[in-house]
């Protein structure tokens, strides 16, 4: 049995693609001349639209106190608190008697970037970054250490606004 | 800390020092006992160090929980200098914290009334108050680890513990102490497959609250790391690692074929199972078997009737003697050259002239000396802190001990290790006539 096509009657000036590429022509040529929001990364990597938020959470750093080292003391709030399980900590004394972290490694490919080691710690030692270059060329890069984590150079995350700490 | 409202009381009494009264009505929360005790708290938070953190009691504190209850987050003294004093080292394994100590005085009661050798004492008065150790003396008392136990507070440490794990960390097992004879009811704590600290569990027939420092620190050997991890049999001269299966397949020709008399040497630390097991393996063809102990000076705690440190340094000698092992090494270790077989359960051979057999030997141990590299079959067994198993201590009670952690490779418990070869062994020659 043939089909029955049904046509329907519209005028030429409505059926006619000249009139749609026009329009879309129209649109594309409005945008050559707009503002861009596209940054060249990784050629341009810095941008004043493009700055990440003070919050961000990103790969781990650890704080130094003046001597240059570790303000880590141990505690092992950290791997207590982390959800991914991705801290490794194990404790020892130092020769003045201190409590210290002798390994301190966080596996950054199990991290889920949630930040609660940055709250958990009282010493204000281990905190998320503002980074978010992150590449290697092995899987054993991403297991940070301490002296890695102490050399990181991005800044800090800070989490909450300390002049409004419950965020009203 | 422990202040109620009683009814009728014109303040808050301690609880702890207060005898129950006909009558009586005692109010545990009510906003008068609650005041009270937060305002003992406040005080005993004045001078007490923020630092949680590297303290070794933190998770097991009880001014930790008390502070967690109360839940006020500031002090009001912040603008003072909280009171400083440096750490001081009290004997052989403790050392002492004065910033933390609450003086509850629980650590000079326990040398005065349970261990009767008064060391420390109370020095200074008011604020300059502290836990002091007498002109001369040392806490080297054989028990004075439990005042570690004791102090509510991290102000006596365990210099072996010292930063080495925080407490939450740790799975806890009901286990014996494999020191001496006595018994002494412990937990083992551990982590990562490690045993990293053993402390007391209350028992009151046996031990109390209460465990001699040799036991407490009488846990290295149980995480050794050079364990015999697969079972060796003999081939060609060499001791070659195969499977269960055929290891015991070996070790069954080997004893079915070994007509004579057979000797055992086993060990006083094996449990009450693995020797009865081995005794009935003895039994199949007839054989004696011994064992020995290590001596050592006995070291009782004089406040506490019938606890002690015991000579004997292992945990079933008493289980060895009920399973018809003698104690008589020597002539065991003489006839053992002799023997058609030997079978060695749980001893290192230390000390044993060798060869140690003329005949095969079959060997069940943890590690592998030097000596037992003659034997026919080597069989890997779990250690008191990686099998279950039971103790009889020097009173004859006999106490069930919990698997804390998984033992190296393919070790088994000896006791199974001996019922398979025995069951093997009695479907193929039969039991003795």
């Amino acid at each position: 049995m043939a089909i029955t096509v049904k046509t329907l009657g519209r005028p030429q000036a409505e059926s006619s693609y000249v009139r749609a590429t026009l329009k879309g022509m129209a649109l594309t040529f409005k945008h050559l001349f707009a503002r861009k929001w596209t940054m060249q990364y990784p050629e341009q990597t810095s941008d004043a639209d493009w700055t990440l938020s003070k919050r961000w959470r990103g790969t781990h750093r650890m704080a130094v106190d003046e001597t240059g080292k570790a303000k880590c003391v141990a505690c092992g709030l950290c791997p207590q608190i982390c959800p991914a399980n991705c801290i490794k900590l194990v404790a020892g004394e130092d020769e003045k008697g201190n409590r210290y972290p002798l390994v301190y490694e966080i596996d950054e490919f199990r991290c889920v970037f949630c930040g609660y080691c940055q709250e958990v710690c009282p010493e204000e030692a281990i905190h998320v970054g503002v980074d978010y270059e992150n590449a290697e060329y092995s899987r054993d890069g991403f297991v940070y250490d301490l002296a890695r984590l102490m050399k990181q150079p991005h800044e800090v995350s800070t989490l909450w606004d300390p002049s409004d700490p419950k965020g009203e | 800390m422990c202040l109620v409202d009683v009814e009728k009381s014109p303040k808050p009494v301690p609880s702890c020092a207060t005898p129950v009264a006909p009558g009586m009505v005692v109010h545990v929360s009510s906003e008068q006992a609650r005041t009270a005790r937060r305002a003992v708290l406040e005080f005993l938070l004045i001078n007490h160090p923020l630092d949680c953190p590297i303290c070794d009691k933190s998770g097991e504190c009880s001014l930790q929980d008390y502070a967690d209850q109360e839940g006020r987050a500031s002090g009001r003294y912040a603008d003072y200098a909280k009171r400083y004093n440096p750490v001081e080292d009290f004997g052989p394994d403790i050392l002492y914290v004065p910033n933390r100590c609450v003086l509850c005085t629980r650590c000079v009661r326990f040398m005065e009334d349970v261990a009767q050798a008064p060391t420390l004492n109370v020095s200074e008065r008011g604020d300059r108050a502290h836990i002091d150790i007498f002109e001369g003396e040392l806490l080297d008392h054989p028990w004075a680890g439990n005042v570690v136990d004791l102090c509510p507070v991290g102000s006596l440490l365990s210099k072996d513990f010292l930063n080495k794990a925080r407490v939450w960390d740790f799975d806890k097992t009901a286990s014996v102490c494999p020191g001496c004879t006595q018994g002494c009811n412990t937990v083992l704590e551990t982590r990562d497959n490690a045993v990293v600290r053993i402390r007391p569990r209350p028992n009151p027939d046996v031990n109390r609250w209460w465990m001699c420092d040799e036991g407490r620190l009488n846990y290295g050997w149980l995480n050794r790391a050079d364990r015999i991890e697969a079972p060796l049999v003999r081939q060609a001269g060499r001791l070659v690692p195969v499977d269960w299966e055929q290891a015991l397949e070996r070790a069954v020709e080997v004893m079915g074929a070994a007509a004579g008399p057979w000797v055992a040497l086993v060990s006083p630390g094996a449990s009450c199972e693995a020797l009865e097991a081995a005794a009935k393996l003895l039994a199949v063809k007839g054989g004696s078997g011994a064992f020995r102990v290590a001596e050592g000076p006995e070291a009782p705690l004089a406040g506490v009737p019938d606890l002690a440190l015991r000579k004997e340094r292992a945990p079933n000698v008493h289980g060895a003697v009920a399973a018809g092992f003698g104690r008589d090494w020597a002539a065991a270790v003489e006839l053992a050259r002799r023997a058609a077989l030997v079978l060695v359960v749980d001893d290192d051979l230390a000390d044993v002239e060798r060869p140690v057999a003329s005949g095969p030997m079959i060997y069940v141990g943890t590690v592998l000396p030097e000596e037992a590299r003659s034997a026919a079959v080597v069989l890997p067994c779990a250690n008191v802190a990686e099998e279950e198993g039971s103790f009889q201590n020097l009173r004859g009670l006999r106490q069930h001990y919990a698997q804390a952690k998984s033992p190296p490779g393919m070790a088994r418990p000896a006791a199974w290790i001996l019922t398979a070869i025995h069951d093997a062994l009695v479907s193929r020659v039969g039991t003795r006539a």
